[in-house]
């Protein structure tokens, strides 16, 4: 049996249920149904908002280094802490917080594996509407960590050069270009497809029915040998928006130990959009 | 009550019962064999509209009895819309408070009526027919508020209730079995939280285990409100497939050019599911000729409105002077 590479960055609900209220552990939830947290969070969690509060709000981009200081110091988060991160499907925009967090240098994030259905379906595992108590802090970026992004010439380049893994993974669906974004989603593109030379490792194969993520022996089998991911190389994550592909990054980077993976942000929305960029079908 | 005169005390002594059946008409001019005869039983003649009635009352009615519900604590419930606007409407006229998810694709008219009902709406990006497990969605944004705030909420939970199902047992069926003087040979049926099907096949299979129970199924990416495809099936926890025979996936467009005929053929104002269900019994009874079928129609045509104007062409035109 092989071991995660970090284990550390992954706690179970019940580490989670064992630690509420210890100062120096703060809970963060981030959905994609930004309706909720509102409807009921883990006691103390505070509750970003991905598409109000992680992204800048005139720009496409993340937010900034400020915002960021901002966002986590006004929720009582200082850089000591052990940060939390948890939220629905299956920890989608949980992970996108996760990368966000260490693109800003925090030093301890984990996510809690399983996410929010987990927790929701266990008995002894408490919700409440109760706003969490929170004593700002002055938070400071001390370091930025960018490598762990990939940007539209980067991409542009790998798809050309073969230097890097491309791993999209969205649905097949979306891959093959049969539909643009899946069925809800308002975020899409002028063109369906893909990026050449991508792979098709859609998110979800890296996790099991309750939502908590494969033993790394099964995600060696799938990434390594079934869909030939090459662990020499650099790889780069891509999906629509950033949020599945951050699920795939944190795969890949902890659970797999990969030393050079970045998230695509930009993804399918960008590339999909670019006049002129070369598209694969099929 | 009396059901010679249909008068009653209160809405509560209308619902359905072996005593006071919903209505089983026969299809006439759209029954493909002369040899097979075939009943529709409008379930839209229950007093909340639809067959949703029985699972709800049956629902509540144990809540009620274990003392789950009342001094302030109401329900929160996820629905397509059918259960929710029988459970508002019941609950407010018993004085608890409801709160309906539901998801964003089910029909404006549902939406609407749920609020004209009594019911606070939360709307969710979802799949049409709510399907326990995957992703989060309707059930799981219900179960947060039934678990945050247990004061407030008690969640019925028609995917996982065992009332769902009784519900079936102890009314359709028997309805059914007094109403065809035991001649029943088919059932036809269609399956969202699969209460409807288990029920009524676990009862008339008792009576008689030769009855063939035919599942019709909406094609996956189907716009059928209320409905599961089958490859959701693994999810439904009442979903039980060794009372059923045969299961049919059906074009889901059919189910709105079927219940359209129906109004215009047989005067039957049937709604989609209806429609999808009349096509898989034409087929059975293109395959077996003889019988004696009776299909459960859900619900009337009057909350589609909005989708009957997406799916048949004509109807969204002409409708300004
Ligand atoms: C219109 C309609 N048709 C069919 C069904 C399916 O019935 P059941 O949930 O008992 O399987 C429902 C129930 O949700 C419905 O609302």
């Amino acid at each position: 049996m092989a071991n995660y590479a970090h284990p550390e960055v992954l706690v179970s609900t019940d580490w989670v249920k064992d630690n509420l209220d210890q100062p120096g552990i703060k809970l963060v939830e981030i959905d994609v149904d930004t309706k909720a947290y509102d409807a009921g969070h883990i006691p103390g969690a505070v509750g970003f908002n991905w598409q109000t509060q992680l992204q800048d709000q005139v720009r496409r981009d993340i937010i900034g280094k400020e915002a960021f200081e901002k966002l986590v110091g006004g929720s009582g988060l200082s850089p000591k802490d052990i940060v939390i991160l948890y939220g629905d499907n299956n920890n989608w925009f949980a992970a996108y917080g996760f990368w966000l967090f260490k693109i800003y240098g925090h030093k301890d994030v984990r996510l809690m594996n399983g996410g929010r259905v987990k927790w929701l379906n266990e008995k002894d595992k408490p919700l409440t509407t109760d706003p969490p108590k929170i004593a700002p802090t002055q938070y400071k970026v001390t370091e930025t960590h960018l490598e762990l992004r990939a940007m539209l010439p980067e991409v542009m380049d790998i798809s050309k050069t073969a230097k890097a893994n491309l791993v999209d993974v969205r649905s097949p669906d979306e891959f093959s270009g049969k539909v643009i974004a899946p069925p809800g989603m308002t975020e899409t593109a002028q063109r369906g497809g893909h990026i050449p030379g991508a792979k098709s490792v859609p998110w979800s194969t890296a996790v099991q029915q309750d939502g908590s993520f494969k033993s790394a022996d099964e995600l060696q089998a799938i990434y390594f040998q079934q869909k030939g991911v090459d662990r020499k190389k650099p790889t780069v994550a891509y999906c629509r928006i950033g949020e599945r592909s951050s699920h795939t990054w944190f795969v890949l980077s902890y659970l797999l130990g990969l030393d050079n993976v970045k998230n695509y942000d930009g993804s399918w929305t960008e590339y999909g959009n670019v006049v002129a960029a070369p598209i694969e079908k099929g | 009550m009396n059901h010679q005169t249909r008068v009653y005390q209160d809405v509560f002594e209308m619902l359905p019962s072996e005593e006071n059946p919903s209505p089983m008409v026969r299809i006439n001019k759209m029954n493909p064999s002369p040899e097979f005869e075939l009943y529709a039983k409008l379930e839209w003649l229950n007093p909340f509209g639809s067959v949703k009635d029985r699972a709800a009352w049956a629902m509540l009615r144990e809540l009620e009895e274990k003392g789950e519900v009342g001094n302030g604590r109401g329900l929160v419930e996820p629905t397509s819309g059918n259960t929710g606007i029988s459970l508002a409407a019941m609950a407010k006229a018993r004085g608890y408070h409801m709160r309906a998810v539901v998801p964003n694709k089910i029909p404006l008219e549902k939406k609407v009526l749920l609020k004209i009902a009594g019911a606070e709406l939360d709307v969710v990006n979802d799949a049409l027919c709510p399907a326990p497990g995957l992703g989060d969605g309707s059930i799981n944004i219900a179960k947060s508020h039934a678990k945050a705030q247990a004061k407030k909420y008690a969640m019925p939970n028609q995917y996982e209730n065992e009332q769902n199902v009784l519900a079936h047992v102890r009314t359709t069926g028997p309805e059914i079995w007094r109403q065809t003087e035991g001649k029943v040979t088919h059932l036809f049926v269609s399956l969202g939280t699969c209460g409807t099907v288990s029920g009524t096949s676990r009862f008339l299979k008792g009576k008689n285990p030769d009855i063939k129970v035919v599942a019709v199924q909406p094609t996956e990416g189907h716009d059928v409100p209320g409905l599961r495809n089958v490859s959701q099936l693994g999810v439904s926890r009442l979903f039980d497939s060794s009372l059923v025979d045969d299961i049919l996936e059906v074009e889901f467009k059919l189910a709105y050019t079927r219940a359209l005929e129906l109004c215009q053929g047989e005067g039957l104002l049937a709604g989609p599911s209806s429609g999808l269900i009349y096509e898989g019994a034409r087929e059975i009874i293109l395959r077996d000729k003889k019988g004696f079928g009776v299909m459960i129609f859900p619900d009337n045509i009057f909350k589609y409105t909005s989708n009957m104007m997406k799916h048949i062409p004509g109807l969204a035109t002409g409708n300004e002077a």
